[in-house]
């Protein structure tokens, strides 16, 4: 009875390229819209998760350890898993629909969102969703999201 | 004895009240249109069957806690749900009419009936 694909609440992908993936709901579209006459939201997901950095790594090595790569798209509500958690990151003015259309602006959205997500994870206050960052060892996205949210 | 009475007894009930929402009530059957109306939240309650295999009862109840929708585990398979609801065999069951406060439950319901297991959702 409680709507909860809002924005910030965290979601893991279940179909498509970007299957298992973590991401952040940016903006919902419950209605859908003309193009997409489905619920459907723009995420902001990482592609490629930070490595596990150790104690013996160089500053120059636990840097790039630390990087994210980001992915913006505009997923179904079908191919989402929601979780009960969500990542306080302010996305809402550098994601946007407009952005996706051109690659450029994809590609710049795509950075802008980098930085911030790199920036929250090093400073990493939220305890709970410090796991945001943990990667799913791909089995089955479904299967897999589950075990792994209970 | 006087336990299996029991479950017999509130299994009355249950049976009765989903005969009264499956005759004049609004729900829908099966996975795919349960998870979409938990989205939407226009669910009000879940009913899962028994038979029900176990990664999918624990994902729709992981949607019902986030929606924070109730879930009836119904002692029993598809088959028996539909007929203790008054209908069988189904192939697809719609009823629009809206109910609320019966004096016993307001319901109005979405069941989903994936033959042969049974997820109702209760709008």
């Amino acid at each position: 009875m409680v709507k909860f694909l809002k924005s910030n609440k965290a979601v893991i992908v279940l179909q498509g390229r970007y299957a298992g993936r973590k991401a952040v709901i940016v903006r919902s579209f419950d209605d859908g819209t003309r193009d997409r006459p489905y619920g459907h939201c723009l995420v902001a997901g990482i592609k490629k998760y930070p490595s596990k950095v150790i104690r013996k790594d160089s500053a120059k090595k636990t840097a790039k350890k630390s990087r994210v790569k980001c992915f913006v798209k505009l997923v179904n509500y079908q191919h989402l898993m929601p979780t009960r958690y969500t990542l306080d990151v302010d996305l809402k003015d550098v994601v946007t629909v407009d952005a996706l259309q051109t690659k450029d602006k994809k590609v710049a959205a795509c950075k802008a969102t980098k930085e911030r997500f790199e920036e929250r994870f090093k400073t990493g206050k939220n305890r709970e969703s410090e796991s945001f960052w943990i990667r799913i060892t791909r089995l089955h996205a479904r299967e897999v999201s589950l075990a792994f949210l209970l | 004895m006087v336990a299996a009475k029991k479950t017999e007894e509130t299994h009355e009930s249950i049976n009765n009240r989903l005969a009264l929402v499956m005759k004049s009530g609004k729900y829908t059957l099966g996975y795919k249109t349960v998870l979409k109306s938990l989205r939407s939240s226009k669910g009000k309650l879940i009913i899962i069957a028994n038979n029900c295999p176990p990664l999918r009862k624990s994902e729709i109840e992981y949607y019902a806690m986030l929606c924070i929708v109730g879930v009836h585990h119904y002692n029993g398979k598809l088959q028996k749900q539909l007929e203790a609801a008054g209908t069988f065999p189904p192939s697809f069951l719609h009823s629009f009419l809206c109910r609320l406060g019966l004096g016993v439950i307001c319901f109005s319901k979405s069941l989903k009936s994936y033959i042969p297991r049974i997820q109702i959702c209760i709008e």
